[in-house]
């Protein structure tokens, strides 16, 4: 065609079909429809090939119907595709976690959360995990690195608490509990565990030595 | 058809399109006009030399289809020369081959063009299409995108072309004046002829997006970017059409006379000239002044090229008056010999001019000095100084006789709102995009193109991650002209909020636009998208 194109148009968008099919899946997904996002993801998957988020999607879609195999499979062609892509390790630990292989969910949240400290999914699969297997050892360090960029988020810092409490740092656990609380006085958990830590505190000065 | 039938039914439409060997595309193409809601149509096809596709034609089985087949392969121009000669509309529109109108895109600009404006072409705006290509042949739908949508711009469409063809309907006997297609040029012909259709009449721009063009991913098998590659042959193109006067009268076109001065021939006039001839846009006839001796000597093919025989002992003011005689021209500039001439030269001080027609003045190009002086000034208001003054010089004459002379401030200039809008994607490439949106903003206040501009700012805006800003635009685009840039906007914002049902059915009518348009606008709903959320 002749005419004139501004500058714009040398970088044209040739992913907007492919965006937009990926954001009705993620929309669709979001309220429940799973059948209708499957489809939106293979459309997009079939636009963009080299793209992870489609695949990511799609095992999303499978855990929910808990076809585990083909969510490994979406996911690990996620990973294949960008091995930088933390929602693919994050859904790996995920489908682990739902095999109960809590050693190898483990080793995906934590490589998801190396690639993105965000990932509230990684987070507490890790700290989920790491229950499971009795060792917490780094999680208390994403916890941690979460809350300095989402201070506030009580499904974070609860945890946390715990990590805390179960370490021995109980005045550190105290506080976090209380920030829980003040932001949500009706968080049962966080009322019961600061009981438990105000109790062992009170129990723990009784015993320490009085001097004069 | 009887002319009350005709009244009723509207005026006839010749719609004019060209092939060469791709029946897939033109079997698409060929629907889209055949399912128009406008039905006085005449629909002419050229099969350029190309592969029998007379079962094609055959198979649509429409009365309103003229099939002219042609064995001989002689390019785009003949073949609309072609379809123009057997065209019977009072209007005419075109299609390429490989592109598809929407149902409502020959009643959009009939309505346009019947409508009280006194415009004889309108043209309304398509999207184009980035697609990829299957092995069958098929394609798949990257995305859809309206890159320009622009209000008309003559002076503009004197620089180059921003029309697409395809978008166009124009009255048929508006081609009497112009004339037919330039068959010697092999790329540009759109351009040529919207120039030219420009000298005659307004444009009407319907900011509705009627139809779609295709670009295909990777190398494009169009003929007219094969030939762009050829630079020398793309100027020679484009330096034709700059230099194509149709015949006067001009209605809607003022013409200038370039009064060149210089003692004797020499190789530096040779220089100018062909510097003027690459350098200038705007319609003009060169005038060069020379003793009978030294034009028999004149080598030069140069078009809109006239020599007046003058005494060589003739001072140059005199030359000028012989000149003026002969000049039939709005506006008169005044060059001499070596002048440097480089882009905008001469039509910066003459856009200058033409938009300040109160009171006596003229415009020096920005690299006239007391040497080489140079200026732009009305026909009328130099015959005035030279009757009133014939005894002093050009320059002097024109002061005695009260003609103030300057350079065109910055603000007199052309093409404001293309400098602002360099201005805004500069800004985008820089990373700065909430002052892109800021600028296009402001364009859009101040200058024409709003919708465009706010399209644009929406997007700056949302990269700006000002989401207030962007969610405002988009939502009041989409309400009135929504596009998959818009709706698509609009719909990540709604998820960023969690409104995931609004971000669906957002999604879902951007969706339909990029999948099956045709669908989507003949079972369009009562609402828009916008206003079915208001509804729910």
């Amino acid at each position: 065609m002749d005419i004139i194109q501004n500058n714009a148009d040398q970088q044209h968008d040739s992913t907007q079909h492919y965006e937009t099919l990926q954001e009705m899946g993620d929309c669709l997904a979001s309220v429940g429809d799973y059948k209708q996002a499957q489809e939106c993801y293979e459309k997009a998957a079939v636009l963009a090939p080299d793209a992870p988020e489609p695949y990511v999607g799609l095992g999303v879609v499978a855990l929910q119907n808990n076809q585990l195999d083909d969510a490994e499979i979406a996911f690990k062609i996620a990973c294949r595709l960008d091995a930088n892509c933390a929602k693919a390790y994050a859904g790996l630990g995920m489908a682990a976690q739902q095999r109960t292989d809590y050693k190898q969910a483990f080793e995906m949240y934590l490589k998801c959360l190396e690639l993105d400290t965000d990932n509230l999914i990684a987070l507490l699969g890790l700290f989920q995990a790491s229950c499971q297997m009795g060792s917490f050892e780094k999680v208390t360090h994403y916890l941690e690195v979460y809350l300095n960029m989402h201070p506030g988020d009580t499904s974070v810092m609860f945890p946390l608490a715990a990590l805390y409490m179960k370490d021995g740092r109980l005045e550190e656990s105290k506080k976090v509990l209380q920030d829980v609380l003040s932001l949500d006085q009706n968080h049962k958990d966080a009322a019961d565990l600061l009981e438990e830590v105000q109790h062992i505190l009170a129990q723990e000065s009784q015993t320490e030595p009085q001097t004069q | 058809m009887t002319k009350n039938n005709e009244k009723k039914a509207g005026p006839l439409v010749s719609v004019l399109i060209p092939t060469f060997n791709r029946p897939k595309y033109l079997s698409i193409a060929l629907a889209s006009v055949l399912r128009q809601s406008y039905r006085n149509l005449q629909i002419i096809v050229v099969n350029d030399g190309g592969k029998d596709i007379c079962d094609l034609i055959y198979s649509f089985d429409d009365p309103r289809l003229i099939y002219i087949n042609r064995k001989e392969n002689q390019g785009k121009p003949f073949s609309l020369n072609e379809a123009l000669n057997r065209a019977d509309g009072k209007y005419v529109a075109y299609l390429d081959d490989d592109d598809l109108y929407y149902p409502n895109h020959i009643e959009t600009l009939v309505n346009a063009l019947e409508s009280k404006t006194g415009c004889q072409v309108a043209y309304s705006d398509f999207y184009k299409t980035y697609c990829r290509i299957s092995s069958d042949g098929r394609r798949q739908i990257l995305s859809k995108v309206v890159q320009v949508s622009r209000d008309f711009d003559r002076f503009f469409m004197l620089l180059f072309n921003h029309v697409l063809h395809v978008c166009l309907m124009h009255r048929r006997d508006l081609i009497d004046k112009t004339g037919t297609y330039n068959e010697k040029l092999n790329v540009l012909i759109d351009w040529d002829i919207t120039r030219r259709l420009a000298f005659f009449t307004d444009f009407h721009h319907v900011c509705e997006i009627t139809g779609e063009y295709y670009h295909p991913e990777g190398e494009s098998d169009r003929i007219s970017v094969q030939r762009r590659k050829d630079k020398n042959e793309y100027l020679r193109n484009v330096l034709t059409i700059r230099t194509t006067r149709p015949s006067k009268p001009w209605p809607k076109m003022k013409d200038l006379s370039i009064i060149f001065l210089t003692d004797r021939l020499n190789k530096q006039i040779g220089n100018t000239i062909k510097s003027i001839w690459q350098h200038t846009f705007f319609p003009y006839k060169l005038y060069l002044p020379l003793p009978e001796s030294d034009i028999n000597r004149l080598n030069s093919d140069m078009s809109n090229l006239i020599t007046v025989p003058i005494n060589p002992s003739t001072p140059q003011s005199n030359q000028i008056d012989t000149v003026l005689q002969r000049c039939d021209s709005e506006y008169i500039a005044i060059v001499p010999n070596g002048f440097p001439i480089k882009d905008m030269w001469i039509e910066n001080p003459l856009y200058a001019l033409m938009n300040n027609p109160d009171g006596r003045r003229g415009y020096e190009p920005a690299s006239s000095t007391n040497e080489l002086w140079s200026a732009v000034i009305t026909k009328e208001d130099l015959q005035f100084a030279r009757r009133s003054f014939p005894n002093l010089s050009v320059s002097e004459s024109l002061k005695a006789a009260g003609i103030i002379l300057k350079h065109p401030e910055i603000e007199e200039l052309p093409f404001q709102f293309d400098n602002l809008l360099g201005q805004a994607l500069s800004a985008e490439k820089e990373g700065d995009f909430s002052k892109a949106g800021q600028m296009y903003e402001y364009i859009a206040e101040n200058h024409q193109n709003e919708l465009w501009m706010q399209r644009l700012a929406a997007k700056a805006f949302f990269k700006a991650a000002d989401y207030t800003r962007a969610a405002e635009l988009s939502h009041n685009l989409n309400r009135q002209w929504p596009t998959v840039d818009t709706l698509l906007l609009q719909a990540k914002i709604k998820r960023e909020n969690k409104d995931f049902n609004s971000a669906i059915e957002l999604l879902k009518t951007a969706e339909q636009i990029l999948e099956n348009p045709v669908r989507h606008l003949s079972g369009s709903t009562i609402f828009s998208p916008a206003q079915t959320l208001e509804h729910q």
